[in-house]
């Protein structure tokens, strides 16, 4: 019996293959890469090629679901929105009731839930997207969580999903240092390094958004980018001089 | 029989072998299946000079020392992109037939319009033993055997030498460890017993088994002793991918032993042949 067709049945080992499968829906997406600094939250994705014709406005991997929170997504464009959509709402809804903006692990939580419940009824499918959500709470903490799937969520200091997450978690492992976290340009530098380990023809291909504490989300012109571009270039250039020196 | 009523059916016995009356019915019957069996049939036309060539030679059959099969629309893409982007090939002949997937048309097709399913036929100028057949039509289970028996009927069988090239979705690949992405995409071969070449990539493992048109073509070489060595390259991608296409280069090894192929390939042609939907596919982001 084929236990991978519906997705409220386990298998004899205790998968649940419908999710596991969702996973690699979301590397089907391109790569988003999150970091947490002290005093900024950075969100970089790889922007998709869009057709000639195309409105390259409504290609958006990065939502603000409030004026504190936004999100990057990586795998189905049609279950991010609806996730998208659901989780504004909330974020207006809390407000509302409790008279106060909504805190990242409390948005985390709740856009979870929906995941997790798509994964125990019948007749459903898991939602084939995985996100990244950053910002800062009421009292000025920054966080970054990282959802899948399977409605689980987790803490990061920064992380990578989508189609070469692997390398850029690696890249992230390797270059992430406490101490340059408390410098805004150090944190966005860092993004735009792990994005370009995997991002074809360089800059262009781009899109960064950050978050400074008390400020709305912000997301960079192609400009500004170019000169993280060039700066990261020139740092190589400079490192690869001094080790010929030694 | 008679029934609750009172009634009386004349009811048929399955005992008692009634001639008479049944045979209409097994007339229509017959009928239809032959009707099915001529519209499923396979059938092979070749241009004018090789169908005086098969006339001319009195075994009916041509001169053949290599025929390369391309089965897929990668395989194909890739026949098309680096061997047959010169000018020396001539399209020789094409295969028609009909089922439910491919509404076959007797066209007298020479270009291989991307998306058009077909099964064609190539033949070089310079070195007329050498064919190659593009197939991208999907031929059902009860055609195959018609299509190798027609195909192989017209061909020589001594000094003869097929290299299939086909491709296969890479969920129906069957290993216990995890592919990660950048495995994928890869080739695996398989071989007839009286092919001596040495294969340019692993062995096809257990338990994957091979399906279609290219398992035909092998069994029918195991069979006849023909020597055979099938690329089965296995993908994630639906559509015709450059990259997939590229993960058949090794074959061209084997392939310029044959023939002159271009030197070095400008990446726009292989861009023409991978899918032009790549940039509408706004499925995933």
């Amino acid at each position: 019996m084929s236990y991978d067709r519906a997705i409220t049945v386990f298998s004899p080992d205790g998968h649940l293959f419908q999710v596991e499968y969702a996973q690699e829906a979301v590397k089907k997406g391109s790569t988003a890469v999150g970091v947490r600094g002290k005093n900024v939250v950075v969100l970089g994705v790889e922007k998709k090629t869009v057709a000639k014709l195309q409105d390259d406005r409504t290609v958006r991997k990065i939502c603000a679901l409030d004026d504190n929170v936004f999100m990057a997504f990586a795998g189905l464009t049609a279950d991010a929105r609806i996730v998208v959509n659901r989780a504004r709402v909330e974020c207006q809804s809390h407000r509302l009731t409790v008279e106060d903006p909504v805190t990242v692990e409390y948005i985390t939580r709740f856009i979870s839930s929906i995941k997790q419940r798509y994964t125990q009824s019948n007749g459903r499918r898991p939602f084939g997207i995985s996100s990244l959500i950053v910002g800062f709470d009421f009292d000025g903490t920054p966080h970054l969580y990282q959802t899948d799937p399977s409605g689980t969520y987790h803490a990061w200091k920064a992380n990578a999903i989508g189609r070469s997450a692997k390398t850029v978690r690696e890249f992230l492992e390797k270059n992430y240092k406490e101490e340059h976290m408390e410098s805004d340009t150090d944190v966005i530098k860092l993004a735009v390094r792990a994005l370009l380990e995997v991002v074809q023809s360089g800059g262009k291909n781009i899109e960064l958004a950050i978050m400074k504490r008390d400020e709305s989300m912000k997301i960079l012109v192609q400009e500004e980018i170019e000169e993280y571009v060039t700066a990261i270039e020139k740092e190589k250039e400079d490192a690869e001089k001094q080790k010929k020196k030694t | 029989m008679a029934t609750f009523f009172g009634e009386v059916l004349s009811v048929y016995s399955r005992a008692v072998e009634e001639d008479d009356d049944d045979l209409d019915d097994e007339n229509e019957d017959e009928q239809i299946h032959r009707e099915i069996e001529e519209k499923r049939e396979v059938h092979i036309a070749w241009c004018p000079e090789v169908a005086q060539s098969l006339e001319d030679s009195g075994s009916n059959k041509l001169q053949c020392s290599d025929l390369i099969i391309a089965v897929g629309t990668n395989a194909a893409g890739f026949l098309s992109a680096y061997v047959l982007n010169t000018e020396s090939w001539d399209a020789v002949g094409h295969v028609s037939l009909w089922n439910e997937r491919s509404r076959g048309s007797s066209r007298q097709s020479i270009a291989l319009l991307p998306g058009e399913p077909a099964c064609l036929f190539y033949r070089h100028r310079d070195n007329p033993a050498v064919l190659v057949c593009q197939s991208t039509c999907y031929i059902a289970e009860d055609q195959l055997f018609q299509w190798t028996e027609k195909v192989f009927g017209c061909l020589q069988k001594r000094g003869l030498s097929v290299m299939v090239l086909s491709d296969s979705p890479v969920a129906e690949y069957k290993t216990p460890d995890y592919l990660y992405g950048s495995a994928v995409p890869f080739l695996r071969s398989l071989k007839s017993s009286a092919s001596e070449s040495q294969a340019l990539c692993p062995a096809l493992e257990q338990p994957n088994i091979l399906t279609g048109l290219p398992a035909a073509v092998l069994s029918h070489c195991q069979v006849h002793q023909i020597p055979a060595v099938l690329y089965q390259c296995y993908t994630d991608v639906i559509s015709p991918d450059s990259i997939t296409m590229e993960t058949y280069k090794p074959a061209l090894l084997c392939l310029s032993k044959l023939v002159k192929l271009e030197p070095c390939l400008s990446a726009d042609v292989l861009r023409k042949f991978a899918i032009i939907t790549e940039a509408q596919s706004n499925l995933y982001t």
